[in-house]
């Protein structure tokens, strides 16, 4: 980080730094347009991905309800389903440009409307348990790998592939059967669902605690899964560098062994983490469907899954679109991210 | 584990001054309803989910409503109605004095209004046109009648399930903003009804909706001040949200979980009789319905109704109810369930469908499916019947179960069979191509049997019809009924046509359904089954039990109400006693679970240390 600092204030006034710069620029360039070939492939493959799927929405629905042909036809006109495909895929295409995403079979009202609604539980739940799985996560593989082979690094590394194992479902049921209801000696003390109460007021204290409390065995459960990813990364790539010599080196300085394991081992260690880091947040979007099932948390995958059943061509677009667009952004951000960090990667 | 304990012990801390304080009475009495399915929209005219009616019905008021004995036609807002002597013209007194909830009186000119727009078409009338088939005209000449103008007799009628909407609002949304149009509360403003109850939050594919009663309902008001809905995505949690007592009610159980919540203290669960039914379906011969020509490829035995009758008999009926339905059934005959007592048609004693396989195979015998020489049943001119197609719905358990069955019992009578399960949409299209022997599906039955009976005829072939039955005799029993203008006679026509579909067999209705709900008996009570007795305690037709429940601690005699389930109301319809309460099962889940978590440490350390050694 250092180097890349001086670097950069270097740069200013040598010639040789300027035609280093300009090529992280021209690197720049080329994984925005990549990001965007793939933003337009996603956008085509979004409309016709799904067109494929079995069934026609107007019946799925419409069973016991549409009862004539005629109330059938009527259906499949108000909602332009009637129009030749080519047809649709064009005004596919202009809505979206315009930033309208049609509106929802099942719900009848805008995917744009729908997909806000959901997107925020959405982020809240997996944001924060991608966040703590990834600081937890890395800290547990930190500790296993440097004391490898003793206790502490095989509880460690047993346990969070011991979960890492478990059904999310499960183990959401059991938090739920033991810290929800409770059991024994242990108090209920967790809402068993939802995102917050019917009595809390928006943009109160209580209301931002009130969420808290349902937020706390969702994101444990899904923290809980997610650890082994991080601390297993973490605690084999730690270990590839601690044969290195420059370790020993700094040993040799006569650096504390934790100033040797944070400023020189992990630093070098990180770079594998970041990527996961980087793919985790980008999948962040599309949510946590099992979790969000048990916890009823109304969140972007359920909504996703559940178009499939009728199929909602327009939600499921738009839930696709977003979600490949979170992705895809992620990635730019790790490449660009790498570029700065590692200059050998822009050649 | 440790986390888990830091982090519930970081809860407790935050939760504290977030516990709900003990009642008292100044709080507002309120129903949390949990519910398994989102509403899909909260405009009467979008809606289609089962939920969504149910918060019209609490929203809105509609001119005619239904009992709660058997679902026949009561007055709502209209008080009472009565049609010419040639069955053209209807006219329907309605109420006066009832009021919006923004204060503007609902007249005739509402309800006008509102089945005009039906008429007019657009998606208004995708969802609720068949209703007025044959309606031409509808008019309020004054502000207590309405007339509707028919171009032939339409027996449905009185029947109209249409939630009656404001004129003074609606006017304002166009055509083209209706499919669209949430006509959920905005800036706080509760969405205007005349209905027992006010929708104040809430909003299409959300997961709470909560209302407030109306406090001058004309039927009276609600003992409850608020109903609140909870939407759960998966029914394990919600049952032990009941248990825990976060809700009041849970709608849609299982039959195994309505068993394990009658061992529960203060919790009243129940298997109540649903309008509903499962069926086998056969392909008795599907055709393009332009030119009329045969289309897919199902086997011709199928198409012979004695060969379809004669497998009526080789379905153990009983067995399917205690085994796929966990007892929580009936076992079926016709397509009209025992609820609707008044069109119901039961086949006589000796020749109802019972488990016989003797039965059955001589009837086969007859009708010259013999058996060849390697036990396996020939077609009339002696060639193989081959294999049937069976198809099962992937997504419901008992359809895969009641057909792994079938499949079954067809090979004890020498017929061979393969089962396919898949997802109901491209089952669909299988249907439709006619490239099928038999599936399973099931119907609901709305009150009139109307609807039901036309998704046999000749006409729905290619559309809701998917046995593709046809039936020229049947066809004319269903103009008949449908322009009948005497009840007896229609009657008559109904019961006449559930016998030809039981002759003819394109259905093998296999079981009636229940729906399984459970409810805090310890805080409400007074809830009346719909139909009575046996039903369902909410999700009804009509709003009855929103008017009829209390909680249980003034419940009273529920007003006299006999068949409202009091305070100490007795256990559920499912028969069998044994307590197999959820808990003990958790408990050692969790057990397990720390087991699980300290042996995989244990294991990992001593893994761990025999790869230390080999390196």
């Amino acid at each position: 980080m250092t180097d890349l600092a001086a670097q950069g204030a270097d740069a200013a006034h040598t010639p040789a730094t300027v035609g280093r710069r300009r090529s992280y620029g021209r690197y720049v360039l080329g994984k925005v347009l990549g990001s965007a070939g793939s933003l337009a492939f996603v956008l085509v493959l979004g409309f016709f991905l799904f067109r494929v799927l079995p069934g026609d929405p107007a019946r799925t629905l419409g069973r016991g309800r549409f009862r004539t042909e005629a109330q059938l036809e009527e259906f499949r006109a108000t909602y332009g389903l009637d129009q030749p495909l080519p047809q649709q895929f064009l005004t596919y295409l202009k809505n979206t440009f315009s930033g309208d995403l049609g509106v929802s079979l099942r719900y009848r009202v805008p995917v744009s409307d729908l997909i806000l609604d959901r997107l925020w539980p959405t982020l809240l739940l997996v944001g924060i348990a991608t966040l703590l799985a990834t600081v937890i996560g890395v800290y547990l593989g930190v500790i296993s790998a440097w004391n490898r082979g003793k206790a502490t690094d095989k509880v460690t590394t047993g346990t969070t592939l011991t979960l890492y194992s478990m059904p999310e479902w499960w183990l959401g049921l059991l938090l739920i059967a033991a810290f929800a209801v409770g059991m024994g000696p242990l108090p209920g003390i967790f809402p068993t669902g939802g995102l917050h109460s019917v009595d809390a007021e928006p943009g109160t204290i209580g209301y931002v605690g009130d969420t808290a409390l349902h937020l706390v065995l969702p994101v444990l459960t899904l923290v809980l899964v997610y650890l082994a990813d991080f601390s297993l990364i973490m605690r084999s790539s730690l270990l590839d560098e601690i044969g290195e010599d420059y370790l020993t080196t700094a040993r040799a300085k006569g650096l504390r062994d934790v100033v040797v394991r944070r400023r020189h081992a992990v630093r070098n260690a990180l770079l594998p983490t970041t990527t996961l880091i980087a793919l985790s947040i980008g999948f962040v979007v599309s949510g946590a469907i099992t979790v969000e099932t048990v916890f009823s948390i109304p969140g972007l995958g359920l909504l996703a899954t559940e178009a499939l059943t009728i199929p909602d061509y327009w939600v499921l677009q738009g839930t696709f679109l977003v979600t490949s667009a979170g992705v895809i952004l992620a990635n730019l951000l790790a490449n660009l991210v790498y570029g700065l960090l590692d200059p050998r990667v822009r050649s | 584990m440790l986390l888990a304990g830091a982090l519930a012990a970081l809860a407790a801390v935050l939760a504290a001054p977030l516990t709900p304080s003990p009642a008292h009475a100044a709080d507002p009495v309120r129903l949390t309803v949990g519910i398994t399915n989102e509403v899909d929209s909260f405009n009467p005219f979008l809606g289609i989910e089962a939920e969504s009616y149910e918060m019209w019905a609490l929203t809105y008021d509609y001119m005619i409503t239904y009992s709660m004995e058997d679902m026949s036609p009561e007055p709502g807002l209209a008080t009472s109605w009565e049609t010419s002597e040639d069955g053209l013209t209807w006219t329907f007194d309605i109420r006066e004095g009832v009021l919006w909830s923004d204060g503007q009186p609902l007249t005739a000119r509402d309800i006008a209004y509102t089945y005009n727009r039906i008429l007019d078409g657009g998606p208004e009338s995708s969802s609720w046109g068949s209703y007025l088939t044959s309606v031409t005209k509808i008019e309020a000449p004054d502000d207590t009648h309405v007339v509707l103008t028919l171009e032939k007799p339409n027996a449905v009628l009185p029947l109209l399930p249409i939630p009656i909407v404001p004129e003074h609002i609606w006017k304002d949304i166009t055509e083209k903003e209706v499919k669209s149009y949430a006509a959920e509360p905005t800036d706080g403003q509760p969405v205007v009804g005349s209905g027992p109850f006010r929708l104040v939050e809430g909003t299409a594919g959300g997961s709470t909706y909560r209302f407030e009663k109306n406090p001058d309902y004309w039927q009276g008001t609600s003992h409850l001040d608020e109903v609140v809905f909870q939407v759960y995505k998966s029914d394990d949690p919600m049952v032990q949200a009941l248990i825990k007592g976060e809700i009041d009610f849970a709608d849609d159980i299982t039959p195994l979980q309505v068993k394990a919540l009658e061992g529960e203290d203060g919790i009243t669960a129940l298997n109540g009789d649903s309008p509903g039914f499962d069926e086998i379906g056969f392909n008795t011969g599907a055709i393009d319905t332009e030119t009329g020509e045969p289309i897919g490829d199902g086997n011709p035995a199928l198409a012979d109704p004695k060969f379809r009758h004669a497998l009526g008999y080789a379905l153990d009926l009983d067995q399917i109810i205690s085994k796929v339905y966990q007892g929580a059934g009936l076992p079926g005959d016709t397509i009209i369930p025992p609820a609707y007592s008044t069109w119901k048609w039961d086949p006589p004693e000796d020749e109802a469908f019972s488990f016989d396989l003797d039965k059955a195979g001589s009837l086969l015998d007859d009708a010259g499916y013999t058996e060849g020489s390697d036990g396996k049943r020939t077609m009339p001119d002696g060639s193989p019947i081959g294999t049937l197609r069976l198809f099962a719905r992937s997504e419901n358990k008992k359809s895969v179960d009641t057909m792994d069955y079938f499949k079954e019992w067809l090979g004890e009578l020498g017929i061979d069979a393969e089962l396919t399960t898949m997802e109901s949409n491209k089952l669909t299209n299988i249907i439709l191509d006619g490239e099928f022997d038999a599936f399973h599906w099931g119907w609901y039955v709305e009150p009139d049997p109307d609807s039901m009976l036309s998704y046999m005829t000749c006409d729905q072939r290619g559309g809701w019809s998917d046995s593709w039955y046809c039936n020229p005799e049947y066809d004319d029993l269903y103009a008949q009924q449908n322009g009948a203008t005497d009840d007896a006679e229609r009657q008559e026509a109904v019961q006449r046509m559930q016998e030809i579909l039981f002759e003819d067999s394109p259905y093998l209705v296999t079981a009636y359904n229940t729906i399984g709900e459970a409810y805090r008996s310890d805080r409400f009570a007074c809830f009346q089954p719909q139909p009575d007795p046996g039903g369902i305690l909410l999700f009804q037709y009509g709003v009855h039990n929103y008017l009829n429940i209390r909680p249980a601690d003034d419940a009273g005699d529920c007003d006299g109400n006999e068949s409202a389930q009091g305070p100490e109301a007795a256990g559920g319809g499912a028969g069998d006693d044994d307590d197999g309460s959820s808990t003990p099962l958790l408990v050692g889940g969790a057990v397990l679970l720390g087991a699980v978590v300290l042996g995989g440490g244990a294991w990992a350390m001593r893994r761990r240390s025999t790869a230390a050694y080999r390196e």
